[in-house]
């Protein structure tokens, strides 16, 4: 079984940007969402109540406290589609891109607490693995681990 | 049919109005000084957030030591603002009450309600005596209240309203002595709460004080007048135009207020915000028609801390002799894990 990205690069620059909520909410249903602009967007209201830049809604009645996010440097987002996931050959077309969306809690300020930031720090470790190291920092390190293996005995 | 009967009543409403002073052109939105100026003054606010609403001051009513009265309208609806509602006067301007009608408000019909809210605002013997405040409470704000990590009861969100409506009256320099609530729950806990925050006051809640105090009346037909008109004047923000505003009572048993919950459903986000998603009404509904959701729950769950169990070090292989491996911390920390499909 494989999957084809069915997009180029240029495609990738030239998408209109989408509007996106993170939501802290699971939906059980699947389909297009046509309302969003009226029945939520309407009420989004800057709260300076919980800090600066923070926002306020509520969906289905339950209050939620937001705040606009930039995907990571380095990063872009993208929404994909696909028609059929139970072919052979699978195919994925891309709807949009997107720099920014705005994050949502569930009555709950957003903090570096949330999971979605938590999950964010292994993005730094990869980097932190992934990158080549130098002649010079691995003596340095060498180094290091000599002396302290000296002041230890 | 219904849509009729909805329209006879705006008629009454309309009918009403030229005893209002006509001279008056131009409509100001920051001032309620009749009843033909409560619905543009409601409809100039959101009505996702609440509306406090403070009548002048009569000069006599800093003078002299007064009542006050605290009634609600709208308590029970599934849709709409929940209104809470004050009036004061001097002890002894008692008969102003009575000449205005304000007795037993469940007894007035929505005409004469309207008509004895006008006269409050416009006849001098009873504007130069006789001050009012509202709080509309809009039913997005019940529903988030409601619906928070920390519940807070209907109850606590009327407590406030009434307390917060008070404390107004007195910042605005009212003479507060004597304090009359009506109450639907039992007086006695409500009474030592408003007594603890108001000590100085003679405090007395009593059910259906309503029907039995004419300051209470007064402030009652505040509410309901607000209440109402507040429904006659609702924007939906979702875009829904609804012929005349006709969605009925709000209560439950309601044809025509049960027809509006069911025909007016996002698949997504249920409900526009008039609706009072904390109802049980309104998520029985939900619960048949729209997506399901599932929030975040509140975390609840206390960290069960009581040391190593001397079980885990048989707990590494199963009986099979399988070796089992524990997800590495950092990724159980940063929530992250294993995604094979995509």
């Amino acid at each position: 079984m494989s999957i084809t990205l069915d997009f180029d690069s240029k495609q990738l620059d030239n998408k209109r940007p989408l509007q996106l909520h993170y939501l802290p909410v699971k939906i059980d249903g699947n389909g297009e969402c046509a309302n969003v602009d009226k029945f939520f967007n309407n009420y989004t209201r800057e709260s300076t109540d919980y800090g600066p830049g923070m926002l306020t809604n509520s969906l289905r009645g339950y209050p939620l406290v937001g705040k606009r996010e930039s995907v990571p440097k380095g990063f872009k987002g993208v929404v994909l589609q696909e028609t059929d996931p139970h072919q052979e050959q699978r195919q994925l077309r891309l709807t949009g891109t997107f720099e920014k969306f705005t994050y949502w809690n569930y009555d709950k300020v957003p903090s570096k607490g949330d999971a979605y930031q938590q999950a964010l720090i292994l993005l730094d470790v990869a980097d932190a693995l992934a990158s080549p190291v130098s002649e010079e920092q691995l003596e340095e390190e060498l180094k290091r681990y000599q002396q302290a293996k000296k002041e230890n005995t | 049919m219904e849509d009729i009967e909805i329209k006879q009543e705006n008629d009454s409403i309309i009918e009403t109005k030229p005893k209002i002073e006509q001279e008056e052109d131009h409509v100001d939105i920051d001032k309620i000084s009749s009843l033909k100026a409560l619905g543009p003054f409601i409809a100039a606010r959101e009505n996702s957030k609440n509306t406090v609403y403070l009548s002048d001051v009569p000069a006599i009513c800093k003078d002299q030591p007064c009542m006050l009265g605290v009634d609600e309208a709208g308590r029970g609806p599934v849709l709409g603002p929940m209104v809470y509602g004050i009036s004061y006067c001097p002890l002894n301007s008692k008969e102003a009450l009575v000449e205005l009608g304000c007795a037993d408000s469940k007894q007035l019909t929505e005409e004469k309600r309207d008509i004895i809210f006008n006269d409050m605002n416009t006849l001098e013997y009873a504007n130069s005596c006789i001050g009012w405040a509202v709080e509309i409470i809009s039913p997005n704000v019940i529903s988030n209240s409601m619906y928070r990590r920390s519940k807070c009861s209907l109850n606590e969100v009327s407590m406030d309203s009434a307390m917060g409506l008070i404390q107004r009256a007195i910042d605005a320099g009212v003479n507060i002595a004597e304090v009359y609530v009506d109450t639907v729950g039992p007086p006695e806990k409500y009474q030592e709460k408003l007594l603890k925050r108001f000590p100085n006051f003679k405090i007395t809640v009593a059910k259906k004080a309503d029907s039995t105090y004419p300051i209470v009346s007064a402030a009652s037909i505040c509410a309901k007048v607000t209440r109402d008109h507040a429904l006659k004047v609702w924007q939906f923000p979702e875009g829904l135009v609804i012929k005349d505003n006709a969605f009925g009572s709000g209560y439950p048993g309601d044809p025509v207020t049960k027809r509006f919950l069911t025909e007016n459903i996002d698949l997504v986000f249920g409900f526009p915000r008039l609706v009072r998603f904390s109802w049980s009404t309104a998520e029985n509904a939900l619960a048949d028609k729209a997506y399901e959701m599932e929030f975040d729950e509140p975390d609840t769950e206390k960290p069960k801390y009581a040391g190593t169990k001397l079980t885990k070090f048989f707990k590494g292989t199963t009986k099979t002799g399988e070796v089992k491996r524990e997800e590495c911390r950092f990724f159980k920390q940063c929530h992250l894990d294993n995604v094979t499909d995509f």
